[in-house]
């Protein structure tokens, strides 16, 4: 079995199974024709195989003839800015995210900075399909430099956009793990920035992850034992191109990662009044936190694409996911780790509390999140099957299917990036979360056979 | 052309239009199948001075880190450089990114082996099988390399080039000279050599940005600017490279282009009062080669069109060749590197001007007078083959009839030559004579003889 994902931003898959030069080029080529020709930015995470698909991207833009600058080894939110601060016509962004090792993709990046909706995904695919691509003769093909500087505009903008200097005068002392990924030998700059005394661990930018890139407390071992060992105010986890974060808070406790878009929201929404939007999948804390701030929810499908498109459609004032992505689009409209982190540390200086306090401060919910494997080809067969488990109930069939319940919710629906059923279940009581998604988890195993 | 194919994938490696045939994707798969067939290992990447090559060199890097492979890139180096630096970089083998003499809309890669010689024939099947098939040897994650590049890759040649050619003697002599790289790949290192030649450079179209400046053929309808530059500025002598500079034009120094087929005689007759050996070269080279070798009492090697076949016979011969080469201004100066190589032709060229004393006028004067007449006709290899067997009928009652490569058949004073093009679409008709009448003659005869066999085919 082949693993590839055509996703509405982008194509993800296996790197030597399904992810190989000449697929990359065809996508590529067809963002080339998507754009029309015009400067596309590359940047990739730190992940070992990145340089052949930048290269492999690389060559069919030229081909297509657009300009390109090689952003190198780029977080996918400072690609993200530098395609609005510098005009582009687009950019790709060489990431799996959260992904391991194995997994890459291509994520393209529209020329307002945002991930592709799902009618320009639907373009490219459209372009990819019918092979209607451009192939530009020798005087007309793009020019390719390189560019290290992407960085510095970013961290001006958002240096401008925060607090700064209140998060300087706090003088925290802060611990981050880069996972090795896209963020490693940022950190340093971000730290000058805010001000604060940083313990980076992880912060070789060689791809080789420590630990599954993903921000979330099995994977937060060495953060929790550093911000114990040297009594630090907050502890950050980074996914591989810092466009998710998760926390450690000053006692040394993990934070679920589905804490870091309410916890922030509760204060950014503040003073503010709009919609939020979030998925299916995310906690219902953000619903209370927002309740409280009069400010209605939006859900959407999972992923980065629908939220932003959301965002966009309800002029929202915040997005964010219970993975850990958060955006704020009076800054930008992505996910964004860099901005998700000096935002946290803002609200910790202006508020004058302890990261413990604001996250006991939220109403506490459990949640279970399980996934069990499913063959592509049966799917969406066995997802439309499992409705009849939730009989004489409402179903919420926005993404996947999705029941409400005193005590809270349960979701079962198709992973975005891997041939996965995800099973999530929410409920006040620990106990009644695990036998909901155990009961399904059940079920869909029998559905399967 | 518009009937004929764009693309031609042979024992020279593959070539084709940007824009049109040769697509990135084309480029990484061949790549692919290359890194597969090597096994792994670093692998040198390098280009010519065509805009294109970027384009196809990041292609090219893509496909060899897809299975396994370690590009390094050399970045823009002429053919023979490249050829060398494979070698002397201990790697595992080499793409050389470079359409040759080929019009700018062209591009193409050459694969190399790991002795830093162009693939041979039967390696090239090999590795082409594994293209047409499409097993590549897709690598996981863990397998991956990471791409490095090599700061001067031009310096390692210069370092071999004046280690056997003798600087000193020639910078005596500070040569005034001109040199034309029609702003190829080898304007990176023809001006640098020349410098450290002592000789004082008079440089023509010398930006390698692959603009070229003229039809990039060294032939002298093409080097009316060197031919000028030379009488302006007095040059003792003008060179012109070709595009990816492994063959090499001489003007004199009264700024008259002595042909191309004088390149390797004058390199060849050089060499061979130094050291006694045998020469190597194709079918179509001038007899002058013959002569010259006869008053050495050393023999004459020759081979099918395509310089890894003479450099094969070369490397063959026991002892080892001293000198070889192609008519066509390659020289091949096994000492450096068995490849053609215009940078060591210089180098060959400058030194027997410095030890005679002599204008290179009256250098090439010395060499027996004949006249060659090389003319392409448009067809596929396919009907040149079939040309072939009925020309044969027709010659070989008449001389010595030579079915190596295409056609040729020699007669007591001049000869005859058809053959399939290995880098285009055209079928080559060549004859030499000793004066330019008889050419002229020889080769009207063998075209009105197609003409008339055109129509039956």
């Amino acid at each position: 079995m082949k693993l590839l994902k055509i996703g509405i931003s982008g194509v993800r898959g296996i790197v030597g199974e399904s992810i190989t030069p000449p697929l990359v080029m065809d996508f590529a080529s067809a963002f080339g024709a998507f754009v029309g020709g015009k400067l596309v930015l590359i940047g990739r995470d730190t992940r070992v195989h990145g340089p052949m698909l930048q290269s492999a991207s690389a060559a069919a833009l030229l081909s297509s003839g657009c300009d390109v600058v090689d952003l190198g080894i780029c977080p996918t939110p400072v690609l993200q800015h530098a395609v609005r601060a510098r005009r582009a016509g687009g950019g790709i962004a060489v990431t799996a995210g959260h992904n391991d090792i194995q997994w890459n993709a291509l994520t393209f990046i529209h020329s307002g900075g945002t991930y592709l909706n799902s009618f320009q995904g639907a373009e490219v695919l459209d372009l990819y399909h019918l092979g209607r691509t451009k192939k530009a003769d020798t005087d007309h093909l793009g020019t390719l430099t390189g560019d290290a500087g992407a960085a510095e505009g970013y961290f001006e903008a958002l240096g401008a956009f925060l607090d700064a200097d209140a998060v300087r005068r706090a003088r925290f002392k802060v611990v981050i793990d880069a996972c090795s990924g896209a963020g490693a030998d940022l950190l340093e700059r971000f730290a000058a920035l805010l001000g604060f005394d940083l313990i980076p661990i992880n912060n070789e930018p060689n791809g080789f992850f420590p630990h599954d890139p993903e921000p979330r407390p099995r994977n937060a071992q060495q953060v929790v034992s550093v911000v114990k060992a040297v009594g630090a105010d907050a502890g950050f986890l980074l996914n591989s191109d810092v466009s998710r974060v998760s926390l450690v808070s000053e006692t040394g406790e993990s934070l679920s990662e589905e804490f870091t878009f309410p916890l922030l929201a509760d204060s950014y929404l503040a003073g503010r009044s709009g919609v939020v939007v979030t998925n299916f999948s995310t906690s219902r804390m953000i619903e209370d936190v927002a309740a409280a701030r009069r400010c209605p929810i939006v859900r959407t499908k999972v992923g980065q694409s629908h939220a932003i498109q959301a965002l966009f459609q309800e002029e929202g004032v915040l997005a964010g996911e219970g993975s850990g992505g958060v955006a704020i689009p009076a800054f930008q409209s992505a996910f964004d780790g860099f901005l998700t982190m000096g935002y946290i540390l803002e609200i910790l200086a202006r508020s004058g509390k302890r990261l413990s306090a604001l996250a006991g401060a939220l109403p506490r919910y459990h949640i279970v999140k399980e996934k069990i494997y499913c063959p592509p080809s049966i799917i969406h067969s066995v997802v439309n099957a499992a409705e009849a488990l939730f009989h004489g109930r409402a179903v919420d069939t926005g993404d996947g299917l999705r029941v409400e319940d005193r005590g809270g919710w349960v979701q079962v629906r198709i992973s975005a990036t891997e041939p996965m059923i995800r099973v999530i279940a929410e409920d006040r009581n620990k106990e009644r979360a695990r036998v909901k998604a155990d009961e399904i988890l059940h079920e869909l195993e029998l559905l399967m056979r | 052309m518009k009937a004929t194919t764009t693309l031609k994938i042979s024992i020279s490696g593959a070539r084709g239009i940007i824009g049109d045939s040769l697509t990135p994707q084309l480029a990484a798969s061949l790549a692919q199948a290359f890194g597969t067939y090597i096994g792994g290992g670093p692998i040198l990447v390098g280009r010519d001075a065509r805009r294109s090559g970027i384009m196809l060199s990041e292609a090219v890097t893509a496909g060899l880190l897809a299975v396994g492979g370690q590009p390094i890139d050399a970045g823009i180096c002429s053919i023979p450089t490249f050829l060398y630096l494979t070698k002397a970089h201990k790697a595992a083998g080499g793409i050389a990114v470079t359409a040759s003499h080929n019009p700018k809309p062209w591009n193409g890669l050459k694969f190399i082996s790991r002795d830093g010689l162009y693939m041979t024939p039967h390696q090239t099947e090999e590795f082409l099988d594994i293209y047409h098939q499409g097993e590549f040897a897709y690598v996981p994650a863990e397998r991956y390399k990471t791409p490095t590049s090599i700061a001067d890759g031009n310096e390692p040649h210069l370092r071999k080039i004046l280690a056997h050619i003798d600087a000193d003697k020639i910078r005596r002599r500070r040569f005034r000279v001109a040199l034309d790289c029609n702003n190829g790949a080898g304007a990176v290192l023809g001006p640098r050599l020349l410098a450290a030649f002592g000789c004082d450079v008079v440089p023509i179209y010398a930006e390698p940005n692959g603009e070229f400046a003229h039809d990039p053929e060294p032939l002298p309808e093409n080097i009316a600017e060197v031919c000028r530059a030379v009488r302006e500025a007095k040059a003792d002598i003008g060179f012109v490279q070709d595009a990816d500079a492994d063959r090499l034009a001489v003007v004199d120094e009264h700024g008259l282009p002595l042909g191309e087929e004088l390149t390797l005689a004058l390199a060849a007759r050089y060499v061979l009062s130094k050291k006694k050996g045998s020469v190597v070269c194709n079918l179509s080279t001038s007899r002058v080669i013959d002569d010259i070798a006869a008053a050495r009492g050393v023999k004459v090697f020759r081979t099918k069109i395509g310089e890894i076949n003479v450099v094969e016979k070369l490397l063959a011969v026991k002892p080892r060749a001293v000198i070889g080469g192609e008519g066509n201004g390659g020289v091949i100066y096994p000492d450096v590197h068995p490849c053609r190589d215009s940078f060591t032709a210089m180098g060959l060229i400058l030194e027997a001007l410095a030890e005679t004393n002599r204008p290179i006028s009256a250098l090439a004067k010395t060499l027996p007078r004949y006249v060659m007449i090389k003319e392409k006709i448009e067809g596929s290899a396919e009907r040149a083959h079939r040309l072939v067997g009925l020309l044969k009928k027709q010659y070989e009652t008449r001389g010595k009839v030579d079915l190596r490569d295409g056609l040729k058949v020699e007669f007591a004073d001049h000869w005859i030559h058809i053959r399939p093009s290995n880098t285009e679409p055209v079928i080559r008709v060549l004859a030499e004579a000793r004066t330019k009448a008889a050419a002229r003659r020889a080769i009207e005869t063998l075209k009105t003889e197609i003409a008339r066999l055109q129509k039956k085919l």
